[in-house]
């Protein structure tokens, strides 16, 4: 899902970033004191998931976890993801520090388009169908539409559009279904142990 | 919804531990066979006067029919290939220079490998020395200077040719000699994030949390 350096062109690269810097900015105006530490513990769980290796599909994929981070954090996802994605590019030598604007926005905007769909299904009172059903749902498709939107960031470099988004999504397909799981388990888990995390105040 | 009524909550949280501990479980078998990532490589090296390359993932499952891109220092376009059901992809040296090997994987994954000009030298003195003759390779090249003091005209002639003969009996040896060796710098490669990379990113995020509260507690303070 990272982009390597060299292989977008300028243009694409600057409205990337461009883009990625309004959603930066939208995630800290909604930042408040008691975030933080929610966002520095999915920034973390962002920048280790990329480590885990997905082993089916037909090219190396791994986890993304932005449908998680993004249902919980909604516009936040979007700091939390670029210090996640700068980490992994200087550390993992994962994307590059050109294409951290790219990369930042394929995987946070998915996650706050989620967000808004799915985020009312996290209030108290909702069944618990409804939550496993769209916390899967989260985990699924905001993997699916990062896998979209890599494929529309090397079409506007020229690449072909359908071959290029089809290939991303179906080497994506095994990590789609594990995110949606992974997701399910960690919200219904946070429902339990901790479910101020996922009501009211974080609803932006 | 399941938080109203407190004796479900119990059985239920149960279930929900045994669940959520499975899911831990399978994770963790997950990791040791598969740390790692999608970042790929490639790695070219000159074997005679062939290069070969060699492209992998990062979790070390090759690249398979990518194609790969060789340029010259002016980034002129020299060849193009596809690499083989192992990741592999060999081709003859194209010119003498410097070269600019670009794997071009699928997903806006790129890789580049740059092969110095010394590395194509030895290649290089084996074909030039061809036409040039015995005349150039008894000025050039000292070693042989001591040897060839003592031996007359039609004599060294002779030597030339069998020290040329001796260089290509050396060079092929020392090329499959040398093959593991080049191949395991391949797989050196192939560098995979560690413990301390892992720990030092985790260290990073906590220290931006901790300035990100010490900002925020400063403003509310105030």
């Amino acid at each position: 899902m990272h982009i390597s350096e060299g292989v977008l062109s300028p243009a694409v690269l600057i409205g990337g970033a461009a883009f990625a810097a309004a959603g930066v900015a939208v995630g800290m105006k909604n930042l408040e004191q008691k975030d933080i530490p929610t966002v520095g513990i999915l920034s973390a769980a962002f920048f280790v998931a990329s480590l885990i290796h997905v082993p089916a599909g037909p090219v190396s994929a791994h986890l993304i976890l932005n449908g998680l981070v993004g249902l919980i954090l909604g516009w936040k996802a979007f700091p939390a993801i670029l210090i996640g994605l700068s980490l992994q590019a200087l550390l993992f030598q994962f994307g590059g520090m050109t294409t951290l604007g790219v990369n930042t926005l394929n995987m946070a905007l998915p996650a706050v388009i989620c967000h808004h769909m799915f985020k009312n299904s996290l209030k108290t009172g909702m069944g618990k169908h409804t939550v496993t059903v769209c916390a899967f749902a989260t985990g699924f498709f905001s993997v699916l539409l990062s896998g979209i939107m890599v494929g529309l960031s090397l079409y506007l470099t020229g690449e072909a559009f359908l071959p290029a988004a089809k290939l991303v999504v179906a080497a994506h397909l095994p990590v789609m279904f594990i995110e949606g799981i992974l997701t399910t388990t960690c919200i219904l888990f946070l429902k339990k142990v901790r479910p101020e995390i996922l009501e009211g105040d974080h609803v932006s | 919804m399941f938080r109203n009524n407190p004796h479900n909550a119990v059985t239920l949280g149960l279930k929900y531990n045994i669940i959520c501990l499975i899911f831990t479980m399978l994770w963790l078998l997950l990791l040791p066979v598969s740390v790692s990532a999608h970042n790929v490589t490639v790695f070219a090296w000159v074997d005679g006067d062939t290069i070969h390359t060699q492209s992998k993932f990062s979790g070390g499952k090759r690249v398979k029919n990518a194609p790969i891109v060789v340029y010259d220092v002016k980034d002129v376009l020299l060849l193009e290939g596809k690499t083989d059901e192992n990741g592999m992809f060999s081709f003859k040296i194209p010119k003498k220079t410097a070269l600019k090997i670009v794997l071009k994987a699928s997903m806006g994954h790129l890789a580049v490998w740059k092969l110095q000009a010394e590395e194509l030298g030895e290649a290089e003195s084996k074909t030039a020395a061809q036409p040039t003759g015995m005349k150039t390779s008894l000025v050039t090249d000292s070693d042989s200077a001591g040897i060839q003091k003592n031996v007359d005209v039609s004599e060294s002639t002779k030597m030339s040719l069998g020290r040329r003969e001796i260089e290509e009996i050396i060079n092929a040896s020392l090329d499959k000699k040398l093959r593991p060796i080049t191949e395991m710098l391949a797989d050196a490669m192939n560098h995979e994030p560690g413990f301390t990379e892992i720990m030092g990113g985790i260290g990073y995020i906590l220290g931006i949390v901790g300035i990100a509260l010490y900002f925020a507690n400063r403003k509310r303070n105030r």
